[in-house]
């Protein structure tokens, strides 16, 4: 036999496509900037947004009165190859950002891209290497970057928070920041603040014990981390049963969605996530701290300045993970607003927790009832072993972690309403580290399900209007100056409703369920808005009785026709 | 049951093989290989695709711990094949033509498995998927602020 051919070294797989490998230098994004970013409505900075997470642009180029023209200005497909990290999902949960014309975004399986914003054609890619093994609760999914300092910032399905450069997408730094054998993952989108990039854990479902941390955004060195069950002797401790007890060392309260942040206070109101385990509560006496609650976290120490737990001892997997919306009453008082997958919608003063109002948002609440005063009596839930309990709304939630959104003009909060009960068994069983700690068998309804979006004023609590919809509502809210309200439904329609009264005014089919958040921004005096696609995630959880859906991982773009 | 007993009855099972008792031959049924670290800290394997086998040998590649790889690879067979192999930043293809050889340069992170595969054809679903395993565990600083725990 002869020599062996010379094979030569494998190459990046993008080497062999047609994106540039460069996007254009910006402007710098700094605290500052971001801080002030609805100064700035063409750009989408962050996450929600804006700090106060309400989700709203001021453009008004795309209104109510012009909304039918809506069209079609580009679509990215993310595409997948490989086995590299599960065929469980591959769908977008992410929401995008824009910076002057470029447009960041995170795919499934720690996917990054640099899209032109105007045009949709790829500038840079980079794609973290996912272990197909990592414990994920909910498939390879990641809710979104951060950017800033001149770089993009992910964290990844391994818990590793790493900083790319934003014209190359080349590794600045890589920071390890969780423990993927103690079944601990990433899926949060970082929120950069001061000089600090803020990111929180995933794991609930494998009794994790759950933290939020802080990184230097330029050296990726941890500044603090701040874990949220107390160990014994620490405030809280004594939510977990006696001195003896273990349960909070894997207690849960993970904080997998990107908490809201009050510039003048220094505080982050992060939602922290279930107990552990999810529906076996007799392991865990007490309240359980601070699973289920929103903690207000100083950004420079990292300490808890205070709390509010919406479900006190959850038996019912209700995370309080999903936002905590800023805004200000019209006395001025500092609210914050929060719609529960318990079914109850919150209002509290945000300086100091106080409860202001509580109220229901769903149609079906059976588990339990809150009472305006905030005393919650538990009323079904699993208990006896063996024995089957249905209850709603089911572990989904009556919101799941897909956000509303407050508009300034209107008053109005817009809240994506899913209405599915579940049944949950007790079934006890013994914590082991990366096996699922839940505790119970669980099967969410297949039938007798739908949705609205719910149009609520927080400073009195009335429904002023809702969009029903066949199926239940799974992606999040976006409003705008333009007196409209945008969501995709579980069946592949993007909709715009008119924002004062909730009539649908124009649909667009875009083949695949929505669990993601749409945005909007503006590229030389053209506005446009933005929604990633993919039926993924937890559908099992929110809605099996789509489990079959048409699925896809494309990101849509759409503006009024040039002339 | 001992590796003998598993391979026995793979065998007998006619599923160590192409077109048996499958159409393909069974993933995750080869052999296990562990890479060996350099003095240079790199860990170094090679892997090779036999006559008419549509399989990595060995299929399932061992490492103590996440960090910088090199793999030759080597197509024994008789018509062309190519790895798409995971890496940190995107995946690395190289194509493989009739008795040739190459080799990867790879960063990936540990502890945990990925897969690669030779994404030519339905090479990846005859058999032509290999598994590479890492060990070890995180640093301290990521770990969990609490006692140690059960593992199964």
């Amino acid at each position: 036999m002869t020599d062996y051919v010379d094979a030569g070294e494998a190459v990046p797989h993008k080497t062999l496509s047609a994106t540039k490998g460069q996007a254009p230098a910006t402007g710098n994004v700094d605290f500052e900037r971001i801080k002030n970013a609805k100064s700035e409505p063409a750009n989408w900075l962050t996450y929600y947004g804006s700090y106060d997470g309400q989700r709203h642009s001021p453009l008004n180029q795309i209104n109510s009165d012009n909304i039918k023209k809506l069209t079609p200005a580009w679509v990215f497909q993310a595409g997948m190859n490989g086995l590299h990290s599960g065929a469980s999902t591959y769908s977008f949960e992410a929401s995008p950002l824009v910076v002057e014309g470029v447009m960041y975004v995170s795919g499934p399986d720690g996917k990054v891209w640099a899209i032109d914003a105007a045009t949709g054609e790829e500038l840079w890619r980079y794609k973290w290497a996912s272990p197909y093994d990592v414990s994920l609760c909910c498939g390879n999914v990641n809710r979104g970057v951060a950017v800033g300092h001149g770089k993009v910032y992910l964290y990844t399905l391994n818990a590793h928070l790493i900083a790319l450069d934003a014209q190359t997408g080349d590794l600045v730094w890589d920071t390890v920041n969780g423990d993927v054998r103690a079944g601990e993952s990433g899926s949060v989108a970082p929120l950069l603040v001061k000089d600090k990039v803020v990111v929180g854990s995933a794991g609930g479902e494998f009794g994790l014990r759950g933290h939020i941390d802080a990184f230097d955004a330029e050296t990726g060195e941890r500044q603090w981390r701040c874990y949220t069950v107390p160990k014994p002797g620490e405030p809280g401790s004594e939510t977990w049963g006696d001195e003896n007890a273990e349960a909070w060392q894997r207690g849960g309260a993970n904080c997998w969605v990107t908490p809201t942040y009050d510039p003048e206070l220094e505080l982050l109101y992060h939602g922290t996530g279930n107990p552990a385990p999810d529906f076996d509560g007799g392991v865990r006496p007490g309240d359980n701290l601070y699973t289920d609650s929103v903690v207000a976290v100083d950004v420079n120490s990292g300490t808890i300045q205070w709390h509010y737990q919406f479900t006190p001892h959850d038996l019912w997997d209700y995370d309080s993970t999903m936002e905590n919306l800023l805004f200000d009453a019209p006395d001025g008082r500092k609210l914050l607003a929060h719609a529960d997958k318990n079914g109850y919608f919150f209002v509290l003063d945000r300086t100091n927790g106080e409860l202001i109002r509580v109220f229901p948002f769903v149609d079906r609440i059976t588990w339990g009832e809150i009472e305006p005063d905030g005393k919650v009596t538990p009323k079904v839930y699993p208990e006896e072993e063996g024995v089957p309990v249905h209850f709603w709304p089911g572990p989904a939630g009556g919101k799941e972690w897909t956000h509303m959104s407050y508009n300034p003009a209107t008053g109005l909060i817009y809240v994506p309403v899913q209405e599915v009960g579940a049944t949950a068994t007790r079934r006890r069983r013994e914590f082991k580290e990366s096996i699922p700690y839940w505790g119970a068998g669980v099967a969410v309804d297949l039938d007798d399900f739908y949705g609205y979006t719910a149009a609520i004023d927080p400073v009195t609590g009335e429904e002023k209007w809702r969009w029903n919809n066949e199926y239940p509502m799974c992606a999040s809210t976006l409003t705008t100056a333009g007196n409209l309200v945008f969501q995709g439904t579980p069946t592949g329609e993007f909709v715009a409703l008119n924002a004062e009264t909730g009539e649908k005014l124009w649909s667009f089919q875009c083949g695949s369920g929505h669990h993601s958040s749409p945005m909007t921004y503006e590229v030389d005096g053209r506005q446009y808005i933005a929604v990633p696609t993919g039926w993924g995630g937890w559908v099992e959880g929110f809605l099996p009785g789509l489990l079959g859906a048409a699925a896809g991982d494309a990101l849509f773009c759409f503006a009024l026709p040039e002339s | 049951m001992t590796s003998t007993d598993r391979d026995a009855d793979l065998a007998a099972a006619g599923l160590d093989g192409q077109n048996r008792t499958a159409l393909g031959r069974l993933l995750g049924t080869g052999s296990i290989g562990h890479a060996e670290k350099g003095s240079d800290g790199i860990m170094r394997a090679t892997v090779r695709i036999p006559e008419d086998e549509l399989i990595w040998e060995p299929s399932i590649l061992v490492f103590p711990e996440g960090g910088e790889v090199e793999l030759t690879l080597i197509n024994d067979d008789k018509n062309t094949h190519c790895a798409v192999l995971p890496h940190n930043g995107d995946p690395k293809i190289i194509w493989l033509v009739n008795h040739s050889k190459g080799t990867a340069r790879l960063s990936l992170s540990g502890p945990g498995t990925y897969y690669y595969g030779s994404t030519t054809g339905n090479d990846e679903g005859r058999g032509l998927t290999g598994a590479l395993v890492f060990g070890g565990e995180v640093p301290d600083q990521a770990k969990q602020d609490r006692p140690p725990q059960p593992r199964p």
